[in-house]
This record gives C-alpha cells, structure tokens and sequence, in this order.
C-alpha cells in the first residue's frame, strides 16, 4: 500500500446531550486536567480565565418564579466549524489568522499551534463561539503540581491564544499503538476524547461524522439535534442552498441535542 | 582621532567579544551541542563486529509504539556483565567493564543532541514503518541523525533538526503537511 492511496477519510464531530447533561462540571475538570490549563487565583473571572471547555448555566427566564423556571447546562467548546463546503473547510478563525497559526486539518479538526501564534488576537474576535482564550499572564503551577502535566501536550507560553483541538494528542498516541500493532490504515484509528471518558452520563458522543453507521452521525441526523446559533439549520433545503450563495456560515461540526422547546429556540437566538 | 568617534569605537571593541561569546554559549545550549556523554560507547565497535545487528536492538520500542531513544545502563550490563571476566583471549567473550559500575541499571548516563522541543509529537515508530510499494524503507536512522553507525566518539554529527527538514521529506512523499500532524 502506497501511502498515495491511503487519505484520511474522517470528519471527527461530537454530539452532546443536553437532557442526560446534569453539570457536573467533570468535562470540564478532565478537559483541564489533560490539556495542562494553568491555575490562578481567582477561576471565577471569566474574561482572564483560561479554559478550553466552559460550562455555562442558561434558565429560561431570569424573573421567572419557580413552577416555571428551568435550566440546562451547556458544555461549550470549540464548534469546529468547517464553513459552507466541507470538502473545502474555510472556518471563519482561519482566513483571519495572519501568521497561519491555525489550520484545518484533514480531519476536519481545527488546529491551533501556539508557538506559531503572534498574539493579534483576530481569531478570537473572528470566533462567532467565544471558543477561543487568550493567555494574558504565565501559567504558573504551584508547588508540585508541574509533576503531573501531560506531557503530550505543551504548556502554551504569555501572550498566545489557545483553544479545544478535540485532543488531537491522544489521536496521535493512538495512530502510534495502532501501528504498533500492525494497522497501517490511518482510518483505523479511533479515539475518544478527555471530555467523553470523564462524563459519566454519556452525555458526551464523540466519533466520525463520515461513517454513517457511527453513534454521531446517527445522532446528528435526529430531530432533537441543532447547532449553536447557525441560523442557516431552521431553513428548508433550497433556502439553504440561496443563502449559502450570498453568506458564509460557520456550520459547526458539535450537535446539540435537546428535546426542551424553550432551550431549543434559545440556543438559535428565537425568542420565546 | 576625535573624541566623540574614541567613545563610540572603545566600547564597541570591548563590548563585541563578550556578545559573541554569549550568544554561541547560548546557541549551543539549545542546539544541544553539550549533551553530556559520560560514558564511552562505540558505535562502530559493537555494529561492525555483528554484535548488534540493527539499531533497534538498544534504541528499541515499547509496546505502545513509543520510542524508548537513549537506553539505560541495563542495555550494557546484559552483555557485560558486572562479574564477568576481565581479560579473555576469545575476542566474542563481553568482558566486565568497571567503568560500568558506577552507574546503577536505570540510570542514563548519556545527553540527547537530538532532543526535540516540547511541542512537537514525533513517533519513531510512525516514521520508520512508511514503505514504498516495492518494500524499501522511506527513512532510516541516518536519514536524520547521521551516519552514527560509523562513529568512533560521542561528538555530534548532524546538528538540531529543523522544521523545513521534515516538510521537506512530507511534501516529496505526499504525506500530510497539516500542523496538527506533528503539533500539539
């Protein structure tokens, strides 16, 4: 076999389950963990927080009194957005990036390399998500917490952006013990991500978006599913094709997946 | 001579030599270039003798794919053996090399010149299985670290490698060049 012949095949996208989805917050913990997030003081300011995977707490209506009050949980990380044609991904991080720091890969993940990244900070204001942090001080361990960072993954310098890569690290150990073992077709490697070991409701489903007999793309395809904020899902299939036409939508590659009309109706920006 | 031109020109003497010393400390601290070697090994010895057939056999692999790169003092004492004999007249017989025996059977007593940074992956074990359809290796270790299989000392042979050496060898095999191929 000719490594001509092998071509990757796969479109990782992940499917969460906002009704199994108690927020626990133990994605976001594992998430940290494995991705060597730096601790500081005070984790509750938000806006120098640096963390790949926000849980964020939405209810209905803020004023409303407790019959009617409800609340869900959203894991929020990088949506992986691929944009109008995903044979030709063209995220909206991407094209802004001057330094070519972020690509997408052949897989469709979209990949950050900090070393590359000048700091403009043009991919976070790009980011229709705020998926994106930015690094605004140096990620300082205490004591011997430095023992146990990964050491897969690079503690990203001051003054570089760093985001959710569908840890690609553990797609790479895992392309390693699958040659180890003998299968030299890189479509034979799976993983599963930090997040997706952690949860324990399984609320979390990660795989190929490709494969129609995987778990993901099953999922994407029933009614309980939307993305975040992609105005472009509610049309019908001609409208689609005339709006893609005139605008660039980002499409992510991360489903949402509720059946609660009110929640539905918010994460699409429709008001109740 | 005028003075002003004396005040410029004066420092500038005193000062250059330093600078250059620095900055080439500097390079070669991270080009690696004092990777301690406190133990002598001959490469050319053991490989030429057939002792050691193939690389693989000290810088082996783990189960997992992982690449072991420099090996412990157990490699060594396998062979010599601690009590082993001093002296032989058979030149096959491994003799006992007190030099050994300082160290302890974990222990790596060698730096790395060909240690990469932090935030690259790169799989030994990924790279050295590629074949071309007729069967030939697409690298060897030479390809990347030299010809150390001829070496008589510890002295480093090719320098740091550079990012542009392994998308050269990506591009020409039609092997992915995307940046999350190699970076985390």
């Amino acid at each position: 076999m000719t490594v001509k012949d092998v071509k990757m095949n796969r479109r990782w996208g992940m499917a969460i389950d906002l009704d199994k989805c108690t927020g626990c917050g133990q994605c976001s913990l594992a998430c940290n963990q494995e991705n060597n997030m730096p601790i500081f003081e005070d984790d509750s300011d938000i806006p120098k927080r640096v963390s790949f995977m926000e849980l964020m707490k939405v209810t209905n209506d803020r004023d409303a009194k407790f019959p009617d009050v409800k609340t869900a949980f959203i894991p929020k990380m990088c949506q992986m957005c691929e944009g109008n044609d995903p044979k030709n991904p063209n995220p909206p991080c991407v094209s802004v990036c001057p330094v070519v720091a972020t690509d997408v890969g052949d897989d469709g993940v979209v990949s950050q390399i900090w070393s590359r990244c000048i700091g403009c900070r043009y991919c976070q204001t790009a980011c229709p998500y705020e998926a994106r942090v930015f690094n605004w001080w140096k990620p300082v361990y205490e004591g011997t917490f430095k023992k146990s960072l990964n050491p897969e993954v690079s503690v990203a310098s001051r003054g570089t952006i760093v985001k959710c890569t569908f840890c690609s690290h553990i797609w790479k150990r895992e392309r390693d013990r699958a040659v180890a073992e003998g299968k030299l077709n890189i479509n034979d490697v799976t993983y599963k991500t930090a997040c997706q070991s952690a949860c324990p409701n399984n609320a979390i489903i990660f795989g190929d978006l490709n494969d129609p007999e995987s778990e993901v793309a099953k999922l994407s395809k029933s009614k309980r599913a939307l993305r975040l904020a992609n105005a472009i899902d509610l049309e019908s299939p001609e409208k689609q094709k005339e709006m893609r036409k005139v605008k660039h939508f980002s499409n992510p590659k991360v489903y949402y997946l509720t059946s609660q009309k009110w929640l539905k109706d918010m994460l699409n920006f429709r008001k109740n | 001579m005028k003075k002003s031109l004396l005040l410029f020109f004066i420092p500038l003497v005193v000062i250059l030599p330093f600078s250059f010393i620095i900055s080439e400390r500097g390079c070669s601290d991270i080009m690696q270039k004092d990777a301690e070697k406190k133990l002598v090994f001959k490469h050319k010895f053991h490989l030429k003798n057939g002792i050691v057939k193939n690389c693989e056999d000290c810088h082996g692999y783990y189960s997992d794919g992982r690449f072991k790169g420099i090996p412990t003092v157990k490699t060594c004492t396998d062979c010599h053996d601690r009590k082993g004999p001093l002296k032989s007249d058979d030149p096959k017989v491994a003799l006992q090399k007190p030099e050994i025996n300082k160290f302890r059977d974990t222990d790596k007593p060698w730096g790395s010149f060909a240690e990469q940074p932090d935030l690259v992956y790169f799989s030994h074990k990924v790279v050295m299985t590629a074949r071309f359809s007729d069967g030939r290796k697409k690298v060897r270790c030479g390809s990347c670290h030299g010809d150390k299989a001829n070496s008589e000392n510890a002295k480093m042979i090719k320098g740091k490698m550079l990012m542009g050496q392994c998308m050269d060898c990506h591009t020409t095999l039609h092997i992915s060049n995307k940046c999350a191929v190699c970076h985390d």
